[in-house]
């Protein structure tokens, strides 16, 4: 009898594990091989020997980057481009759905969110082109207007500060609307009774999103920060190589770009692969850390 | 209960706010649909700001017939579609099997497929492999190292657990199979869940730019995202194409780049009303099993 069972488990199994196969093959080939490619960044590695049979160098190329001043501004940039972008971008969404979440006419708060949705769509190709168009010295409506009134236009995407300025903003602007959703619906579930006993006890509205409101979306909050945290040393390549141009090539050089630069067109495979991998354990430690911490206020994502 | 003095203060600060923050996701786009309707003149002198001067259809013209557009639309369309059909077939063949309780080894291939979320090999590894694999410079290129995002796998398996159990006994007894239990049964039952993922990997492929990029050498193999990426890069580009126009001395290079975003910008406005439907469900299946 147990045998039979067992026989038909494995029946119905068959179909599955033919189905799981292509899947499966996907995984180790575009996935889990990429990973083991990663010893190249102890070799030296050329294409005629290959990753088995190139020469081994063991850390050299890592010694290499961390001492190299190019490089490690490059790294510097990444870090703190990217933790401005987390700083900044973090707290944006939830204030948005704060105000989102306390529009009471239905079709204002419908109209609001169709609105701010729309960036999320967009390319960076998009995006860069608004915003040359904004801010362009040449032609922008902005430049001739400053133009008009002091003179000379403003270099806005020429100067580090304003630069910076525009790129984090313009992560902002485009993500904000979306990265709402999470916490709408994480509000929609905060139940009214404590908003009808917290106003019987006299609470203000402010009063009330401060500790009911936030409590009640804490969860959700620990949960996208600890997302985010994987997040920390990269900028994405769309966006930075879309906004930078030559005139901030110091402070718009990132580790994406820069992989791109000297590996895909450079052909220094090995090199970059070292810096990609100390990206990758860099953003694998700090999902880890951030899940570690959040299991201390029971939020922990596994 | 009647809201205080204060609170209704800051209720109608709070509606101006969103008007300005509605206003300014509005704006950029108006602002180029104008620039890409508008006379050179204006353009240059920076006068147009929320609709156009001298309206003119001149940068279309000159975008559709001097530059390659047309070709890189119709390979933006083949890019996107095959990409949505290989994915879905690959995302599907995952999240089934691992939806099911009895299927050997579900566990460990979860597993094994979520630690891909925290770590990966990277660009270069990754480039390699598909160097290795003979697929530069075509589609496949493309289309197979991304084929499955696990976020999206995971969405779909989810959904597919929420299926009632009580449907598919049904459907065993009277003799389905595995096969057809899932075409007959479970994906015409999933239909939301497939129209939210086949919108998640169309606006990427659409909007993909790094892996073009990357993975396809020739130029007349390039896709409108990037076409138009390269054209408001370099101005150089641009004033080739046109300088065999005889009418280029009436054009602005602005007008056609703006013409050029507004093609690409499109299709996302024409399919918004779905794209917010089902992507608005997406994220909330998403962030229900985490």
């Amino acid at each position: 009898m147990k045998s039979a069972s067992k026989k038909a488990l494995f029946k119905k199994n068959v179909p599955l594990m033919l189905m799981f196969a292509p899947a499966l093959a996907y995984y180790l080939i575009f996935r889990y091989l990429p990973i083991g490619g990663l010893v190249i960044s102890f070799e030296n590695y050329n294409f005629f020997d290959g990753v088995f049979h190139s020469p081994w160098v063991g850390f050299k190329n890592f010694e290499m980057l961390f001492s190299n001043d190019k490089t490690l501004r490059i790294i510097w940039n990444t870090l703190w481009l990217s933790v401005l972008n987390l700083v900044v971008g973090f707290p944006v969404p939830i204030i948005l759905a704060l105000m989102i979440n306390s529009v009471r006419r239905s079709w204002y708060k419908r109209f609001v969110q169709t609105v701010v949705y729309l960036p999320h769509f967009f390319s960076w190709v998009i995006v860069g082109g608004m915003v040359i168009t904004l801010f362009s010295m040449e032609s922008s409506f902005l430049n001739h207007w400053i133009e008009d009134k002091y003179g000379e236009p403003y270099p806005f995407l020429y100067k580090t500060f304003s630069w910076v300025t525009i790129f984090v903003g313009s992560g902002v602007w485009k993500e904000m609307g979306f990265s709402t959703i999470i916490y709408l619906a994480a509000l929609t579930s905060i139940s009214p009774a404590l908003y009808e006993a917290s106003a019987l006890d006299g609470a203000s509205k402010w009063k009330q999103t401060w500790h009911v409101t936030l409590p009640g979306i804490r969860g959700t909050i620990i949960l996208v920060l600890i997302l985010s945290m994987g997040r920390v040393l990269e900028v994405g390549f769309d966006q930075i190589y879309n906004l930078r141009n030559a005139m901030v090539s110091d402070i718009s050089e990132v580790i994406s770009t820069y992989i791109y630069t000297l590996g895909i067109q450079g052909g220094q495979f090995s090199l970059t692969t070292a810096l990609g991998l100390f990206e990758s354990v860099v953003a694998f430690i700090l999902i880890l850390g951030a899940n570690l911490i959040a299991k201390k206020f029971n939020s922990n994502l596994f | 209960m009647r809201e205080s003095y204060g609170d209704k203060i800051t209720r109608i600060g709070i509606s101006i706010l969103l008007l300005l923050i509605s206003i300014s996701c509005l704006a950029p786009v108006i602002n180029i649909l104008s620039i890409s309707f508008s006379g050179k003149q204006a353009v240059e002198t920076g006068k147009v700001l929320l609709w156009p001067i001298d309206v003119t259809l001149q940068s279309y013209s000159a975008l559709f017939e001097g530059t390659r557009v047309l070709a890189s639309l119709w390979n933006g369309v083949v890019m996107t579609v095959g990409g949505v059909l290989i994915s879905m077939v690959f995302t599907i063949c995952a999240a089934y099997p691992l939806s099911k309780g009895y299927f050997y080894g579900r566990r460990t291939f979860t597993l094994m497929l979520l630690f891909t979320m925290v770590f990966t090999g990277g660009l270069i590894p990754t480039y390699l492999v598909v160097k290795s694999l003979g697929l530069i410079d075509s589609y496949w290129s493309i289309w197979m190292p991304g084929a499955v995002s696990t976020y999206n796998m995971l969405i779909m398996r989810s959904y597919f657990e929420g299926i009632e159990p009580e449907i598919e006994e049904a459907a065993r007894i009277d003799g389905c199979r595995e096969m057809s239990l899932l075409f007959r049964i479970v994906l015409p039952l999933s239909m939301p869940v497939i129209a939210t993922l086949v919108l998640f990997y169309g606006v990427g492929y659409w909007n993909n730019f790094m892996n073009v990029l990357i993975y396809i050498n020739s130029t007349e193999k390039y896709t409108i995202t990037v076409l138009i990426q390269q054209m408001i890069a370099s101005q150089s580009l641009l004033t080739e194409s046109l300088a065999n126009d005889t009418t280029a001395l009436e054009l602005v290079p602005e007008g056609i780049k703006s013409a050029g975003i507004i093609v690409l910008i499109l299709p996302m406005v024409l399919i918004y009303p779905f794209l917010q439907k089902y992507f608005v469900k997406g994220v909330m299946l998403g962030s229900v099993k985490g």
